[in-house]
């Protein structure tokens, strides 16, 4: 090849890939996607008014970079060129701050966001003094590790500081009994491409907590394993990898299908496991129907009266059922989308009864130092 | 607007590209009574435009300001023209001077001199708070360099306001270098060449240069932001810092500069070079003739020569190299840190005129290579460093200040995520890959397969990067702060 040639093919490819991507760019335009699925997020649109102030002070500007990115041609392919490139070229570990090892796709963090966390703890503090701190029962904590937690212990990833998480926390609740769950869990206890537990692996888990809440004699520990194919985690479409998904499982008995859950905000009765959240958004909405402010689960065969409300996130969403054997009745509480007032509001109508109730605040250290309680 | 980003290469350089090769360099707009046709320069008008639009989108407000200083410029090259060796020209050339350094010192010196004189008269003067205007340290000294030579008469002055504008706005160096004299485009304004071979080149260097910054510099911004964040830090992961912003200082500035001069090929200019391998010298001189040179000679030129260079007195020249380097310091930015980055050269320099040379001439290269190293990711602490305070608390914590232990676990983590980045950093800042590509080129198959391969890297790289902004975040070059 002589050099006219090899100028005219370079200046030929990079003319022919300019044009190509532009004229895809004007077909993104009158095509424009609404959210991304992998990543679980609303895409940015064309700026909606196009004004001289909006262009002076650089917010139409601004949402024009946003909208050339998030609708650029191919975005899922090109999402994945750049995970291959930074994890099997570079050699990086991470891609967007998830690094995966033995198949475990995991958010790797430095450390905890203190006023996210402190944050939190506040709201805590706040609904245990209101509504649980006399009430009678015996009262616990346990706190949930991510899968970082793992990998800085096994593979020397940096990990937060979870012994000061837990100082923290236990600090601000000290008439609250800290249960260690720390000791009951692997990284294999959690699914591949999420951020969960899998619901059959946590039997450690409930044996440690019914051990330190003596509900341990009442439990039958007998279930049968149902299982999903298809689960796509959280970090499924975020790591743009196109890893395998998980089988999700969930765990059933008699006893368990025999109990009602209560949904204080429809005002109606639904299942323990809701099957139609499988397809949805987010797969582990399966149990106990995902996001739900306040539940009552019915144990209507349990052989006493114990009352317990469980403070969770959806870590105990799964976990919940298998406690539920041995209780007559557990509230499950979710703070981040129910306010004191509305809780308050049903406490006066009789609609809630915690006299004498024993409690758990069982929350992931995940949330815990996300914004989501604010 | 970056060059790093998904508006620029797909709706700012494909339109210009489309634009600009479909109109001929010249129009014929009428005939003057002399037989003669006035032109209307196509390509330039565009140019210019184009330029302008380019920085109204990274700075709607401060586009203002840039066309006054054009404007004020091209008077005043005019009057120094009309009034050659006359105190008018002379006149001109101050108003120029004044006018320009005059928006530079007050859009980028103000707040920092209102914060020094309210530290030493305990004054509450109240800070201006001014955004800086990108890339005015830039074309500032760019159209300084225009008057001053017309005043000297080593530039025919510019009567065509479209060309000067051209020049001072072209968008491939205007807001963070290479500062290109007026006189290295001069002929170009007028008349170029635009050839394959131009093209070519151009894309190639550009496409370099963005993968530079892209793949290699923001990957270790990202390092050097989580080992500062880090709750485990160590002596190592200091010197691992270091390290990382060298290496990635280089490749963001030395990576836009591929990417100005490859983009000013591309329309038909020949921008001089910027950088030369500047981590292979042996002295710290001559590692400033490698890095920023468009700087190096501009500071030379019109600050250095001018006080007396180095044909005057010893205790004359300490002056000069002070004055030159406490410039070349502020320049970089409105901090003690710049400042005193900029004395700590001059002290090296003066240090290697005095005596260090000699001693470094006697001892194995590679300790006077490591000299220079290491004097050098000091300086990069100092540059990075979030204030003098800061800059001693990094540098001190490179020699154990503070009780830090010489290892911790994330520093381990880090730097093997890392390695291969920074051996590629490593390496690709010396000229290894380069004479490997011309040796490889010397035998006639070899030639075939680099020419085979090079519009290949070129797609697969812009790939790449391409894939980067579409899953990145904004990335701005660090130079544009200055």
């Amino acid at each position: 090849m002589n050099n006219k040639t090899k100028n005219i093919v370079v200046s030929s490819v990079f003319i022919a890939f300019l044009a190509f991507f532009a004229v895809m760019c004007v077909y993104s335009y009158f095509n424009p996607v609404e959210t991304s699925t992998a990543e679980r997020r609303p895409l940015a649109q064309f700026p909606d008014e196009i004004t001289w102030g909006g262009i002076i002070d650089k917010t139409v500007i601004d949402e024009f970079e946003d909208y050339s990115v998030d609708q650029f041609p191919f975005r899922e392919f090109f999402r994945s060129i750049k995970a291959k490139f930074q994890l099997n070229v570079l050699g990086l570990k991470e891609n967007n701050g998830l690094a995966t090892e033995d198949g475990y796709i995991v958010k790797i963090e430095q450390d905890f966001v203190d006023t996210n966390v402190n944050y939190s703890i506040g709201r805590l503090q706040n609904f245990y003094n209101k509504f649980l701190k006399d009430n009678g029962g015996d009262h616990y904590i346990s706190l949930i590790p991510d899968k970082n937690y793992f990998l800085g212990i096994d593979y020397g990833y940096p990990s937060p500081d979870y012994a000061g998480l837990v100082d923290k926390v236990t600090e601000a609740l000290p008439e609250m009994e800290y249960i260690d769950i720390f000791g009951s869990l692997e990284l294999d206890d959690f699914y591949y491409t999420d951020t969960h537990w899998s619901q059959d692996k946590i039997g450690g888990v409930v044996d440690t907590l019914a051990g330190a809440m003596g509900f341990a004699d009442r439990l039958s520990g007998n279930y049968t394993e149902n299982k999903l194919d298809g689960f796509k985690g959280v970090y499924y479409g975020q790591s743009a990898l196109r890893p395998d998904p998980d089988t999700l499982v969930y765990l059933t008995n008699d006893i368990i299908n025999s109990c009602t859950v209560f949904d204080y905000e429809q005002n109606k009765t639904i299942g323990v496991y809701d099957l139609e959240k499988f397809g949805g958004s987010d797969g582990y909405d399966l149990f106990l129907s995902g996001t739900k402010p306040l539940l009552r689960i019915d144990n209507p065969n349990a052989e006493g009266d114990e009352v317990l409300v469980v403070f969770r996130d959806s870590y105990g969403s799964s976990i919940t059922p298998l406690i539920a054997e041995a209780y007559k009745t557990v509230y499950v509480v979710d703070i981040r989308y129910i306010g004191e007032p509305t809780l308050t509001m049903y406490d006066k109508m009789n609609m809630i009864d915690f006299d004498g109730a024993d409690v758990l605040f069982l929350y992931s250290a995940l949330i815990l130092n996300s914004n989501s309680f604010k | 607007m970056l060059f790093s980003s998904i508006s620029f290469l797909f709706y700012f350089l494909a339109g210009l590209l489309a634009v600009y090769f479909i109109l001929p360099f010249k129009i014929k707009v009428f005939k003057k009574k002399s037989g003669e046709y006035c032109y209307f320069e196509a390509k330039n008008f565009v140019l210019l435009i184009a330029s302008l639009l380019f920085y109204f989108y990274g700075e709607p407000i401060y586009t203002i300001l840039m066309v006054a200083t054009v404007l004020v410029n091209y008077i005043a090259g005019l009057l120094i023209d009309k009034f050659r060796g006359t105190v008018g020209a002379k006149i001109a050339l101050w108003a120029s001077v004044i006018f320009s350094l005059g928006s530079l010192g007050f859009f980028k010196y103000s707040d920092f001199f209102i914060t020094n004189i309210n530290a030493v008269f305990r004054s509450e003067i109240k800070l201006l708070m001014i955004a800086l205007p990108i890339g005015i340290s830039f074309y500032t000294f760019q159209i300084l360099s225009y008057t001053i030579d017309v005043y000297r008469g080593q530039a025919k002055v510019q009567k065509s306001f479209i060309r000067l504008a051209t020049y001072v706005s072209l968008f491939p160096q205007l807001i963070a270098g290479p500062i290109v004299r007026y006189t290295t485009v001069e002929e170009e304004l007028s008349e170029r060449k635009h050839t394959f071979e131009n093209f070519s080149y151009g894309v190639t260097r550009f496409v370099i240069g963005l993968s530079k910054k892209v793949l290699i510099a923001d990957t270790l911004g990202g390092l050097s932001r989580a080992l500062m964040a880090s709750d485990d830090k160590s002596v190592a992961m200091y010197w691992l810092y270091a390290i990382a912003i060298t290496i990635q200082l280089y490749f963001d500035f030395s990576g836009y500069s591929d990417m100005a001069i490859g983009l000013g090929r591309i329309f038909g200019f020949e921008f001089l070079e910027n950088f030369n391998y500047p981590f292979i010298s042996k002295r710290v001189a001559e590692f400033w003739r490698r890095w920023h040179m468009s700087l190096g000679s501009w500071f030379r030129d019109y600050v250095y020569i001018p006080l007396g260079g180095n044909r005057v007195s010893k205790l004359r020249w300490v002056f000069n190299t002070l004055a030159v380097w406490f410039l070349t310091g502020f320049w970089h930015g409105a901090d003690w840190t710049f400042i005193f980055w900029g004395l700590m050269f001059a002290a090296l320099l003066m240090m290697e005129k005095f005596f260090l040379d000699k001693l470094l001439s006697k001892i194995p290269a590679v300790f006077a290579h490591i000299y220079v190293i290491f004097m050098i990711l000091i300086s990069f602490v100092l540059f990075h460093a979030n204030g003098m305070s800061g800059a001693i608390a990094d540098i001190g914590s490179m020699f154990g200040a503070g009780g830090l232990p010489l290892w911790s676990k994330e520093t381990g983590y880090y730097l093997s995520s890392y390695a291969f980045v920074l051996i590629f950093g490593i390496v690709g800042s010396t000229p290894i890959v380069k004479r490997t590509v011309l040796k490889i080129k010397e035998h006639k198959t070899g030639k075939l397969v680099i020419d085979i391969l090079e519009p290949i890297f070129d797609i697969v790289m812009l790939l790449v990067v391409t894939a980067y902004f579409v899953d990145g975040s904004f990335s701005p070059f660090l130079y544009f702060r200055f």
